[in-house]
């Protein structure tokens, strides 16, 4: 397959993974720990939406399932598809309990992306494509332009009936 | 050419964190740098102990852009208090 190709499809596949199990977990209701409410309020009077500053911030604070998505990419790569996933997650679990976030979104994350990379494995999908397509998406979340993802965020929160209560 | 695509990840969010003007909004380009940087290790180190490597320095980062987060607010009701 070709390799440019194959990242990108990667990519959609990792940001679909990691922003479906965040948003279900909770993560745009409410500030995990207290440095993403910070970040989450932060983001909003930059002309953002409240929920997606929250979920950013999570994203900063915590290993949630971005976190897991990216290890359990990395762990396949380089220890082994099924085994290398479940350390990842075993050891992301540690980092959540270790930011004393509650959430369970970190093992959710690393074990369905494990599968995933079994799956796609049999068409010609090569680890490595979802190390760098997990890069590409958080570079979309984090990097690029933190109001109009956070807005878009807060859609999809919205949309799953996860948008936050606060004000 | 993968690692190449996250050298220039890193140094497209390195030059933003430079201009970056608010705090919080620079630890989000170091979120993504810090991403970049344990899937750098793990595709240059292809060794099980690379993993390893890159998942504890992935989620040692994590606890210490916490800290930096929690001590964020905790300098901003200082100041309000003064």
């Amino acid at each position: 397959m070709n390799e440019i190709l194959g990242i990108a499809i990667a990519a959609v596949i990792c940001w679909v993974n990691f922003v479906l199990i965040d948003t279900w977990m909770g993560l745009p209701e409410g500030p995990g720990v207290k440095g993403a409410d910070v970040i989450g309020r932060s983001v909003q009077k930059r002309g953002g939406d409240l929920a997606g500053g929250f979920f950013q911030g999570n994203i900063v604070c915590s290993p949630d399932a971005s976190a897991g998505t990216l290890l359990a990419a990395i762990g396949c790569y380089a220890i082994g598809i099924p085994e290398g996933g479940l350390i990842a997650a075993v050891l992301v679990y540690f980092g959540n309990r270790l930011c004393a976030d509650p959430g369970y979104a970190g093992t959710t994350g690393a074990l369905s992306i494990t599968v995933i990379i079994f799956l796609t494995s049999f068409i010609g999908f090569k680890t490595e494509y979802f190390i760098v397509g997990m890069v590409i998406a958080i570079l979309t979340i984090q990097g690029i332009y933190h109001p109009g993802a956070s807005r878009l965020l807060g859609k999809i929160a919205h949309k799953m009936g996860r948008h936050t209560k606060l004000t | 050419m993968l690692i190449e695509i996250l050298g220039i990840i890193v140094v497209l969010m390195a030059l933003r964190t430079l201009v970056a003007q608010n705090r919080s909004e620079r630890l989000l380009y170091l979120n993504v740098i810090g991403f970049s940087m344990s899937a750098i290790i793990g595709l240059y180190i292809q060794t099980p102990f690379g993993a390893i490597i890159a998942i504890t320095f992935f989620v040692t980062s994590t606890l210490s852009s916490n800290a930096i987060a929690y001590s964020l607010g905790r300098v901003k009701e200082e100041i309000m208090v003064k």
